[in-house]
C-alpha cells in the first residue's frame, strides 16, 4: 500500500483537526470529500510529510515518513499541491518547474525532458516562457500541478486543484488524475463532488476530522438512493445523506 | 522516478549537475541583480570619486577602497540577502518547498550563493575599474591585494548575516532594519576600537591602526602587512561558516547528517571568528605604521621593499620614492635656481632624498617620528619626509609639495650660509633667495628678510643678488666655508 | 468613519509598524548613552531616522490588491492619513530620544532627515511597492552619512540635496526635504504602495 494510517490525530492547539484516521490506499485515484473544516487539509498535509501526526502511525510507499532518510525517500517520488499555490512571480514557468524538478532530485540530464513533458500535460506549452506573474488564475493551477508531477511521483496529494479551472481544463485534468492513477496513489481533496464522481475509483468522506465513509463512488451514491437529502446529482445525495447520518 | 535513477550517472556528478542546473535559476532571478545599479552609484559616490581626489598611490587607494567600499555593501547586500531569506515565507511557499527531497538547507544555501555571486561579482568589478584606473595613474610598487581580499571575504558574510536574519525572522520590516542594524554595528564597533592591540579591528573596515586613518606614509617603504588582514579574513570566514551553519540546525533544515555537517560548520565559523578576535587584540603597533600580529608575522615583512628612487634633474637631485613620483616635479621644479646656485657650494648636500616616518605609540596616541630634515654621510645627503606621509592625509600633491619647499630652502641656506645674524651672512640669504623667493610661503618666516632697508647689509644684499648666478655661484664655491664661519664683512661681498 | 479608519490601519499592520518604531527609539536611546566620537554621534540617528522612515514607508502596503483599489474616494485620504500619522509618530520617538541625551543636531535635525527619507521610502513605495520601499531610504542614509564624513575630510558635500550633511537651521535643506515628503505622500495617496509582486522576488 503506498498510504497506510492507522489512527492518525493532528492537534492544533485545542483543535484536533485530524481526530483518529485509519485509511489505506494504493495506486489509483482517491477522492476525498467533506465540509469546511473536515480536516482534509490537514490529513494531506501529514500525507505530505509537511507536518507530522500528533499520534498514530504513517506509512507511505512502505516508508516512514518520521525517520529522516525514508523521509528524503518519500520526498523524491511525492507530487503535492498545496491549496494555496505560492510561486516566484519572476520566474518562468518552465524555471518554476525546473526548480521543484531539481528539489525532488530528478536526476539533471532528465530534468529538461522532465520539466517539457510535465508543463505539456497541463496544457501549458505555450506558455512555458511567461513569467508567473502573468498568468491568470487557472494557469497558475497548472503550473501548480506541473510541478506536482514533474518527478512522475507514486503518491500525488492535490488540494483542491481543479479551483479556477474552467470546464474544458477540468475535463482535461480529469482525463489526466485517471493517468496518472494508472501506476500511482493519486489522493485529491475537492469540494466538486462531479469531479469526484468522474476521476476517483475510492472516495473518502470526512467530517470533524474523521473518516465518516470510505468506499466507490458507486457506493457513495447508493448511499443517498431513496432519501430527501440535499444534492442535485445522486452522488451529491449520497454525500448529505452521509454527512447526515454521521451527525446524527 | 525512483532513488535509483538518482545515482545512475554517480552521486558526485548528479549531485554536482543538480546544483549547477539549481544555481543557474537562482542566480538568474536573483534580487541582488537589481540592487547592482544602486551599489555602482554609491561605489562611485562614495568610493571612485573620493579615491580619485587622492594621490595616486596604491597604498592609500586600496585602504580607503577597502573601508569605503565595505561600507557600501554593508547595507546593500545584507538589505537584499535579507529580503532574499524571506522569500519562502513570503510568497507561501513554506509547505510546497518543504515537501521536497532537497533539504532546506541546500536550497537556503543556493539563494545565498546566488546573492553572494551577484555581490562579489559586483564588488570585483568596482574594485576592477577602481584599480584599474590607479593603475594608469599610480607608480612604483604595484597594487596591494589583501585589501581587496577582505572586502571579497566580507560580502558572502554579509549576504550570510542578512540571509540568515530575513529566514529567522521573515517579517517585512526585516530586510531595513538589518541592514541598517549591520551598518550600525560595524560603525559602532569602530568607536570601539582603542589602541593598535583592541580586538575590535578585526572590523573589515579597520586597514590599519585606526587613530591615523588611511593615510600615504604607510606600506611604501615597507611591504603592506598582511597580519590583520589575515586575521580578519579568518574572522569573516568564520563568520560566515557560523551563520550558514546556523541555517542548517533546525530539524526542518534537514537530516542527520547535514545538521551534524552544520553544526560542525556552526562551532568551526565562531571558533575560527572567535580565534582571530583574539588575535587582533594582540596587535602591536609595527615600527612602520601597520599593525602586526606576532602569531601571524612573518619576519621577511619588516625588511624594506627595494626600489630606484626617481630623481629631479636639478644639479642637486631631488630623489623620492618612485610612487611619489607625482610629487617630484611639483618639489623641484621651483627650487631648481636655488638647487643649481648651491650644488657644490661646500656645505650643500650633493642628493636630497626621501625618507621614511617610524611610528610609535604613546598615552597621547600615535607618534609620528622621522629622521628627515639634517644632512646625513658623505657626500651629504639632505633627507625629507612629505607631509602626507606623516599623518596629514587631507594635502593634495602641490599643498604638500609647497610646504616642503621652504623647508628646504631654508636648510640649504642655513647649511651653506649660516643662519646666523652676521650681516655678511644676512646679505648673501636675501641675494640667494630673490630668485626662489615666490615658492618659499611662510617658511621660513623671516629667513633673509631681517635686513633693515637703506642699511649697508641691504645695499649689499642688493649688490650680491644683482650679480649673474654663474658669478654668484663661483663665489660661494670658494667663500662659502669662511662665510658660514663669519670671517666675511659686508665689504668682502662681491 | 472611525470604525474605518481602525480597520484601515490595522490593516496596513500600524500597530508593528508603531512596535518597531518604538524598538528603534529604544535602541537610539540606549545607544546615546555611552559616548560616541564625533563621527559615531553625527552618524548614529540618521541610521535610527533611516529605519524608522523604512518602516513608515513599508507600512503602506496594502493586503488587499484590486478590490481596494476600486473601493472609492476615501482611500486616498486613509493612505494619506495613515502615512503622517506614522511619520508624527516616528518624529515624536525620535525626539523623545533626545530628552536627557545628546542627540547630535537636535530635534530640527532629526525630523527634517526623517521627513526626507519618509519621502523617498513613500516615492519608493509607489514605484516598487511596500515591502520594497526601505531600498531609496536605506541608499540616500549611506550618501547622508558619506556628508557628514565629509565634514571632517574634505571636500565637504554641502549640497542641500543631501540634507543630512547640511545643519538643522538650514533651509535649503528643509526646503529639499519637505518637498520631497510632500510628493511621496501625494504619490502615495494617490497611487498608494505598488501591488504588482516585483521583480526578482
Amino acid at each position: 500500500m503506498n498510504i497506510d494510517i492507522t489512527d492518525v490525530t493532528r492537534r492544533f492547539g485545542r483543535t484536533r483537526a485530524v481526530a483518529g484516521v485509519t485509511m489505506s490506499a494504493g495506486p489509483g485515484v482517491l477522492g476525498l470529500l467533506g465540509p469546511n473544516g473536515a480536516g482534509k487539509t490537514s490529513l494531506l498535509r501529514m500525507l505530505a510529510t509537511v507536518i507530522p501526526p500528533t499520534s498514530g502511525r504513517i506509512r507511505l510507499l512502505e516508508r516512514d515518513p518520521g525517520v529522516a532518510a525514508q523521509r528524503r525517500a518519500i520526498r523524491r517520488r511525492l507530487g503535492y499541491v498545496p491549496q494555496h499555490l505560492g510561486y516566484y512571480p519572476s520566474f518562468t514557468v518552465v524555471e518554476f518547474v525546473e526548480y521543484f524538478a531539481l528539489l525532488k532530485e530528478v536526476p539533471a540530464a532528465q530534468v529538461p525532458r522532465a520539466v517539457a513533458t510535465a508543463v505539456e500535460r497541463v496544457g501549458l506549452g505555450d506558455k512555458a516562457r511567461a513569467r508567473m506573474r502573468t498568468l491568470s488564475g487557472g494557469m497558475l493551477r497548472r503550473a501548480g500541478i506541473a510541478q506536482a508531477i514533474v518527478n512522475d511521483p507514486e503518491l500525488l496529494l492535490l488540494d483542491e486543484p481543479t479551483a479556477g479551472l474552467d470546464p474544458e481544463q477540468r475535463v482535461a485534468f480529469r482525463g489526466l488524475l485517471r493517468d496518472l492513477g494508472q501506476t500511482a496513489t493519486v489522493v485529491v481533496s475537492t469540494h466538486l463532488v462531479e469531479d469526484v464522481g468522474a476521476a476517483c475509483a475510492q472516495v473518502a468522506l470526512m467530517d470533524g476530522g474523521r473518516i465518516v465513509f470510505h468506499g466507490t463512488p458507486q457506493e457513495l451514491t447508493a448511499r443517498g438512493e431513496g432519501r430527501t437529502a440535499a444534492g442535485d446529482a445522486p452522488l451529491e445525495r449520497g454525500y448529505s445523506t452521509v454527512l447526515a447520518e454521521a451527525r446524527s | 522516478m525512483t532513488a535509483a535513477t538518482v545515482e545512475d550517472r554517480g552521486p558526485g556528478r548528479a549531485w554536482v549537475a543538480g546544483a549547477a542546473r539549481l544555481m543557474r535559476i537562482e542566480l538568474r532571478r536573483n534580487a541582488m541583480i537589481w540592487m547592482l545599479p544602486v551599489a555602482g552609484v554609491l561605489f562611485w559616490a562614495l568610493t571612485y570619486r573620493r579615491s580619485m581626489a587622492l594621490a595616486p598611490l596604491w597604498n592609500v587607494r586600496a585602504m580607503t577602497m577597502q573601508s569605503t567600499t565595505i561600507a557600501v555593501f554593508i547595507p546593500t547586500v545584507t538589505g537584499v540577502a535579507a529580503w532574499t531569506g524571506t522569500r519562502e515565507a513570503r510568497r507561501r511557499l513554506t509547505d510546497l518547498l518543504s515537501v521536497t527531497s532537497r533539504s532546506r538547507w541546500r536550497r537556503q544555501l543556493a539563494s545565498w550563493a546566488a546573492t553572494t555571486a551577484w555581490a562579489l561579482g559586483c564588488y570585483l568589478a568596482c574594485v576592477g575599474v577602481l584599480y584599474g584606473v590607479t593603475a594608469t595613474q599610480a607608480t612604483g610598487s604595484g597594487p596591494p591585494w589583501w585589501p581587496v581580499l577582505v572586502g571579497a571575504a566580507s560580502v558572502p558574510a554579509l549576504a550570510a548575516l542578512g540571509f540568515t536574519a530575513g529566514t529567522v525572522l521573515p517579517s517585512r520590516y526585516t530586510p531595513p532594519l538589518v541592514a541598517m542594524g549591520a551598518f550600525l554595528m560595524f560603525e559602532a564597533g569602530l568607536e570601539l576600537v582603542h589602541g593598535a592591540g583592541s580586538p575590535w579591528q578585526i572590523s573589515p573596515l579597520v586597514t590599519g591602526p585606526y587613530q591615523l586613518g588611511d593615510y600615504e606614509g604607510l606600506a611604501t617603504f615597507y611591504p603592506y602587512l598582511p597580519d590583520l588582514p589575515i586575521a580578519q579574513v579568518i574572522f569573516l570566514v568564520g563568520l560566515t561558516l557560523a551563520l550558514l551553519g546556523i541555517l542548517g540546525l533546525p530539524s526542518l533544515a534537514g537530516g542527520r547528517w547535514p545538521r551534524l555537517v552544520a553544526a560542525a560548520l556552526t562551532v568551526t565559523g565562531v571558533l575560527s571568528a572567535a580565534t582571530a578576535t583574539a588575535l587582533a587584540g594582540t596587535g602591536r603597533l609595527d615600527p612602520h605604521g601597520m599593525i602586526a600580529i606576532p602569531a601571524l608575522h612573518n619576519a621577511a615583512d619588516d625588511r624594506p621593499v627595494a626600489y630606484t628612487p626617481v630623481c629631479s634633474h636639478t644639479a642637486i637631485p631631488v630623489c623620492l620614492h618612485p610612487a611619489y613620483r607625482a610629487y617630484l616635479g611639483a618639489v623641484s621644479t621651483d627650487l631648481a635656481p636655488l638647487l643649481d646656485e648651491l650644488a657644490g657650494v661646500p656645505g650643500a648636500p650633493a642628493r636630497i632624498a626621501q625618507t621614511t616616518t617610524t611610528y610609535r605609540w604613546t598615552d597621547d596616541g600615535i607618534d609620528i617620528a622621522t629622521s628627515a630634515w639634517t644632512m646625513h654621510g658623505t657626500p651629504p645627503v639632505y633627507t625629507i619626509v612629505l607631509p602626507n606621509q606623516a599623518g596629514e592625509p587631507a594635502l593634495s600633491v602641490d599643498q604638500s609639495a609647497n610646504r616642503v619647499k621652504g623647508r628646504i630652502a631654508r636648510d640649504l641656506v642655513t647649511a651653506v650660509v649660516g643662519g646666523g645674524s652676521d650681516p655678511a651672512q644676512q646679505a648673501v640669504t636675501a641675494g640667494v633667495l630673490k630668485g626662489v623667493r615666490p615658492v618659499l610661503g611662510s617658511e621660513p618666516p623671516d629667513l633673509g628678510r631681517r635686513i633693515t632697508p637703506n642699511t649697508p647689509a641691504a645695499v649689499a644684499a642688493q649688490r650680491f643678488a644683482a650679480l649673474p648666478v654663474g658669478t654668484r655661484h663661483a663665489w660661494l664655491v670658494v667663500h662659502a666655508a669662511d662665510l658660514k664661519a663669519g670671517r666675511i664683512t659686508l665689504d668682502q661681498l662681491p | 468613519m472611525t470604525r474605518l479608519v481602525h480597520l484601515h490601519l490595522a490593516s496596513r499592520r500600524v500597530p508593528a509598524a508603531l512596535a518597531a518604531l518604538a524598538g528603534c527609539a529604544i535602541v537610539l536611546w540606549a545607544a546615546l548613552h555611552r559616548h560616541w566620537d564625533a563621527y559615531g554621534a553625527l552618524q548614529l540617528p540618521l541610521l535610527f531616522e533611516t529605519a524608522c522612515a523604512s518602516v513608515v514607508a513599508i507600512a503602506t502596503a496594502s493586503p488587499f490588491g484590486d478590490p481596494e483599489r476600486v473601493t472609492g474616494h476615501r482611500l486616498p485620504w486613509l493612505r494619506m492619513a495613515t502615512a503622517v500619522t506614522l511619520t508624527i509618530a516616528a518624529a515624536a520617538v525620535l525626539a523623545a530620544t533626545g530628552i536627557g541625551t545628546d542627540l547630535a543636531g537636535g530635534t530640527t535635525t532629526a525630523v527634517r532627515n526623517l521627513a526626507g527619507l519618509t519621502g523617498l521610502g513613500l516615492l519608493c513605495a509607489a514605484l516598487l511597492g511596500g515591502a520594497l520601499a526601505w531600498i531609496a531610504p536605506v541608499a540616500y542614509a549611506l550618501l547622508g552619512v558619506y556628508a557628514l564624513y565629509t565634514q571632517w575630510h574634505g571636500p565637504a558635500l554641502t549640497s542641500p540635496c543631501i540634507w543630512p550633511g547640511r545643519p538643522g537651521d538650514d533651509l535649503g535643506g528643509a526646503l529639499c526635504s519637505g518637498i520631497v515628503l510632500c510628493a511621496g505622500l501625494v504619490a502615495i495617496a494617490i497611487r498608494g504602495a505598488r501591488d504588482t509582486p516585483p521583480p526578482a522576488g
